[in-house]
């Protein structure tokens, strides 16, 4: 009960910043009763999902500072795991998604264990690696469809299904990934100020001295490194049903581990806001730029170029990212 | 045996010319503690370089070398005081998003000016040529003379680092920063140089590579991921670390040969049923996690 | 406040999103068709070609063009409808499966497209098509060729090119036609001597099918596989899957392989002194410009599958007045690629023609009965007419391949000649493949 308080107390932080978070917010909600085109509604679903992502990155790359570069093998497990049980056992989503998150919490203690002696860029490289191994045996294994992956088929199930999650009508995905984003940003407000949260930073901070403090450093990093995990996979197993046609290439390449890092960076690593900010700036960029620039103009590549840009003015200017520049400028009204 | 010498030869060839291109990020990251993700693009742009120039003047590819060294050193250095120089004043997380932008950028001006369809070169010296010294051992002149240029090139850095009075202010600097200022070193000038000569050594092997290779402005992010596993097996920042281990992941990348020769040795049919091509790189891979889980620091890690 | 803007600029950067509408315009005399390709990306140039392809048959159908022996060319619009005129809506996938079906939703619900044409990627295809399915929108598709596609009852696929089954069969028939002394040129070859083949297939889902389809029919027409390797594409090296080929000493290699792939693995082929009688190529990369270009004369003997080369021209009055006007528009012939897109498109338009309406139920209707005679086409086919039951439903059952032999012509340029289909063979086949 004091938890789920603790989820819902977000009096630490300032008027401003919950006046804005709450206008969008509602904004976001009321959204899919106007008239939209069906290109901005599978926009903003993407960011949901990105933003999901980073939520789950930035505990323990934000937080914990132990920067991965390999999450998408997390979603490429969720995913998969909910696409073949679906296609082959006709497993509603809501029993193959936790089934997903035990998974890949398992597969993420496998590689944790080891991972977490690495620091730095090591640490960095061997997410990688691993994460590149497994997508290796993913292209190859027949039972999951090796290379060719696995579609949904989606005229076995009649929409609206809400056990597989099949909808002809996007505006059911759009609730269903809006209320995961709100369970999301809650359970991060509470950790953020749980124990775990406090502990990590500590580890951030110092390794040596959170050691000497009798933190379980190890541990620490592992139990976040599961609640990362947790988010990334979930959020799979939801783009399994969403998008229903899943290959390694798609769900669990570099790019896409590179990317969920760069919301969160971008954003602001560390920081309650930074993800989702980072994911409300890169997938409108991403889609709208191509739109405007790429598709229009005919210029190729334009849009990546500016997109590139961006993410180096950015990090040149302001390390702790977007979110860095608004407590920035914050501290020197204040001064 | 033809099988066992013939893949032996081609994975230290191919070993060297690996070690070639991770000697940039080497030298880099030993400076400066900083990964390059846009390595890879750098040996794109040699690629680039070298083709273009020798389309527009009619030159032999091989003579385009030290054009694409020219072109490397300054894009090196541009690249660190137009860029670089700001990143190093935040932690970890903003120089793998600053360099990760870099590499989206140059990858996507590729695209914009030289357009995606794959380019080669279609005469030079060393095009199409290669030597056959028997027992299946079949030398390719473009891998011979990349190796033969890696070896140079190590040679060159290990001297210029441990010979010469820049080199040895450049070593002071990798190794404590602070106290090489106090000394009057310019560290702003080691790093700048060292970006300098990571650009120049990648680029020239671009240069080199294009004889042999197609050149797309995609090519960048596999020969990262190879530059990385070898800089990481090595030791970070060690630059006799990168050759040897430049070496082994050559070696690794030619498993499928030598699962072939244990094959015909055993007469195995459950080895023979088994494909190890599709494995090439996950090797690399693997090899440098379970190298990790024993040496953390690298086979020749030298910084803490 | 006002320096909060940083804040509000990733707000309100979603909310950009949010007033993002899009007002659907009404129906006017335009039939709009929704086209998928690869406009950016790893395959921008083919998606080039694609989309040339598709332009020039919008050109025939909505114009009036008397020098042109084709149904469509002759009516300047769509006669059934009104004398509507096609459009159509570029999109690009970049080779991106999910991104593709994002794409086809805009299409369908923003753009409201009578239906669909594209994707070339096999992969992006599938999506799109499954949206398709969803929505019960018409799908024609002209140059993937993955045999799954069709192999999953769709109701509203349709495609016209031949798939890899086909051309896999092609390649067999040709070893059977060697075996019996029908190939053009060459006396009846003993089949011990080119009983024995390996294959190297790129390990994306592409390359993996060719490769099980190979190994089908080598045990159904009595070949030996020896060896058939996956590698992974765009490698960086190839020496030791081409030493992995060269220790089974093959009759005959078999590759499915993107263009700088192909372009190394011959190089590699030629740098090792590897060589067998018989070197196939599965299109893509064996059929790209640039391996032409940049392996020279290394290419002369080489075989590779294709729906169209510049001499069919000589063997089809209609295909030679449409490869002069693309010609003339697009500055080369027609490839493998623009043709392909093009009778997808010329199929788009019959359909309509004959269904006489735009309604989705209509279309579908005419889709699972017309035939469109080989005469039309420019492509070397008997005709289109799709199946409308069994395990390849929406499969063209009348298209056909070809095999071309890279050879030397009389000028000194390397041209593609015809050696499969028999009949239509335009040069005597060069056999056994002279080594590098």
């Amino acid at each position: 009960m004091e938890k789920l308080k603790a989820c819902f107390d977000f009096s630490d932080l300032p008027r401003l910043d919950l006046t804005i978070a709450g206008l969008v917010l509602s904004a976001l909600l009321v959204f899919p009763i106007f008239p939209h085109s069906s290109y901005a509604m599978s926009t903003v679903i993407q960011f949901f999902m990105f933003a999901l992502y980073g939520m789950g990155w930035n505990t323990i790359g934000g937080y914990g500072g132990q920067v991965d570069l390999g999450l998408a093998q997390y979603l490429g497990i969720g995913a998969y795991t909910t696409a073949v049980s679906m296609i082959r056992w006709n497993t509603p989503f809501w029993v193959s998604m936790p089934i997903g998150v035990v998974l890949a919490i398992i597969w993420c203690f496998v590689v944790g264990y080891s991972v977490f002696r690495l620091k730095g860029h090591y640490f960095a490289i061997a997410t990688i690696a691993m994460s590149l191994v497994l997508k290796d045996v993913f292209e190859v294994w027949k039972f999951v469809g090796a290379s060719r992956g696995l579609e949904i088929p989606s005229t076995r199930f009649t929409s609206p299904d809400f056990l597989h999650l099949v909808f002809t009508n996007d505006t059911y995905y759009y609730c269903l990934i809006l209320a995961f984003f709100v369970i999301g940003l809650l359970y991060i407000n509470w950790f953020r100020k749980s124990r775990l949260g406090f502990q990590l930073r500590s580890i951030k901070d110092n390794e040596e001295v959170a050691r000497s403090l009798g933190i379980n450093v190890q541990w620490a990093k592992l139990k976040t490194y599961a609640v990362a995990v947790t988010f990334v996979s979930a959020v799979g197993s939801f783009h399994a049903c969403y998008v229903k046609n899943i290959e390694p290439e798609d769900t669990m390449s570099l790019d896409l581990s590179i990317l969920i890092a760069l919301m969160a960076m971008l954003g602001g690593a560390g920081s309650l806001w930074g993800p989702i900010i980072g994911a409300g700036i890169l997938i409108p960029l991403k889609s709208y730029l191509k739109e405007w620039l790429g598709a229009r103009a005919g210029l190729v590549g334009i849009d990546v170029v500016i997109y590139g840009a961006i993410i180096m003015f950015i990090s040149a200017v302001e390390p702790r990212g977007v979110w860095g520049i608004v407590q920035r400028v914050r501290r020197r009204k204040r001064a | 045996m033809e099988i066992f010498a013939g893949s032996m030869v081609a994975g230290l060839l191919i070993g060297l010319l690996f070690a070639l291109i991770a000697l940039g990020l080497t030298i880099i990251f030993g400076m400066m503690d900083i990964v390059n993700f846009a390595h890879g693009e750098f040996l794109m742009l040699g690629m680039y370089t070298a083709l273009l120039t020798s389309q527009a003047t009619g030159l032999d590819p091989l003579l385009t070398l030290p054009v694409a060294g020219a072109v490397g050193y300054l894009l090196g250095i541009a690249c660190y005081y137009g860029f670089v120089k700001f990143l190093l004043r935040g932690p970890m997380v903003a120089q793998l998003l600053g360099t990760f932008g870099l590499m989206l950028l140059l990858r996507n001006l590729a695209l914009l000016f030289f357009g995606s369809e794959d380019r080669t070169i279609h005469s030079g010296i060393l095009v199409n040529r290669a030597f056959d010294l028997g027992m299946g051992v079949v030398v390719p002149a473009t891998k011979l003379a990349g190796a033969v240029l890696a070896v140079v090139a190590f040679a060159v850095v290990w001297l210029l680092m441990h010979r010469t009075r820049t080199g040895k202010a450049m070593v002071a600097t990798a190794l404590n920063r602070q106290g090489a200022r106090y000394m009057g070193i310019s560290t702003e000038r080691m790093n700048g140089l060292a970006w300098g000569i990571g650009g120049a050594t990648v680029m020239i092997a671009g240069a080199l590579l294009v004889n042999f290779w197609s050149v797309t402005p995609y090519v960048g992010l596999l020969f990262t991921m190879i530059a990385f596993a070898i800089v990481a097996l090595g030791g970070f920042g060690s630059i006799p670390g990168a050759f040897f281990a430049g070496l082994i992941v050559g070696l690794i990348t030619e498993i499928p040969g030598f699962w072939d020769f244990f094959t015909y040795l055993t007469g195995s049919r459950w080895m023979a049923g088994v494909s190890m091509t599709p494995f090439k790189y996950t090797c690399v891979y693997l090899a440098y996690f379970l190298i990790m889980l024993l040496r953390p620091r690298g086979l020749f890690g030298w910084k803490n | 406040m006002k320096k909060r803007c940083t804040v509000l600029l990733g707000m309100t950067l979603v909310l950009v999103v949010i007033v993002g509408i899009h007002t659907a315009c009404p129906a006017a005399e335009t039939i709009k068709i929704g086209v998928i390709y690869p406009l950016t990306g790893g395959a921008a140039a083919e998606g080039r070609e694609l989309r040339a392809g598709a332009e020039l048959a919008a050109q025939i159908a909505n114009n009036v063009m008397a020098d042109i022996d084709m149904d469509m060319a002759k009516r300047g619009g769509i006669t059934s409808l009104g004398g509507a005129k096609v459009e159509l809506i570029f999109k690009d996938h970049e080779g991106n499966p999910t991104l593709g079906a994002d794409l086809a939703k805009q299409l369908i619900l923003d753009d409201k497209v009578v239906g669909i044409l594209g994707c070339y990627h096999s992969s992006v295809t599938k999506t799109v098509s499954a949206v398709c399915e969803q929505y019960g929108i018409p799908m024609i598709n002209d140059s993937s060729t993955s045999p799954a596609l069709t192999q999953r009852d769709f109701k509203w696929f349709w495609r016209t090119t031949p798939h890899d089954v086909t051309f896999t069969q092609d390649l067999f028939e040709l070893f059977k036609g060697l075996t019996e002394g029908k190939v053009k040129g060459v006396p009846a070859v003993p089949k011990d001597q080119i009983k024995n083949l390996a294959s190297a297939c790129e390990k994306t889902e592409w390359g993996s099918q060719v490769s099980e389809t190979i190994e089908t029919f080598a045990k159904q027409y009595g070949f030996d596989v020896q060896k058939s390797l996956l590698y992974a594409a765009k490698s960086a090296d190839l020496s030791s899957e081409v030493r992995s080929l060269q220790a089974v000493k093959p009759d005959a290699m078999l590759f499915a392989s993107y263009a700088s792939d192909a372009i190394l693995m011959v190089k590699t082929l030629k740098a090792q002194k590897v060589s067998a009688k018989i070197i196939w190529g599965q299109d893509a990369g064996f059929e790209a410009p640039e391996f032409r270009s940049t392996l020279g004369d290394d290419v002369v003997g080489i075989l590779t599958r294709t729906v169209f080369a510049p001499k069919v021209a000589e063997v089809k009055k209609v295909a030679g007045q449409v490869n002069a006007l693309y010609k003339k528009n697009i500055g080369h012939d027609l490839s493998g690629a623009s043709a392909r897109s093009f009778t997808g498109l010329q199929t788009w338009v019959e359909v309509l023609q004959k269904a006489g309406s735009t309604k989705p139920e209509e279309i579908q209707k005419t889709a699972n009965s017309i035939t469109i005679p080989g005469d039309q086409l420019i492509v070397p086919w008997k005709g289109i007419k799709f199946a409308t039951s069994g395990s390849d439903r929406g499969q063209n059952e009348l298209g056909s391949g070809i095999i071309g032999q890279y050879q030397k012509g009389k000028d000194g340029e390397i041209v593609l000649e015809i050696i499969y289909p028999f009949e239509v063979a335009t040069a005597n086949m060069i056999y056994p493949f002279k080594a590098f």
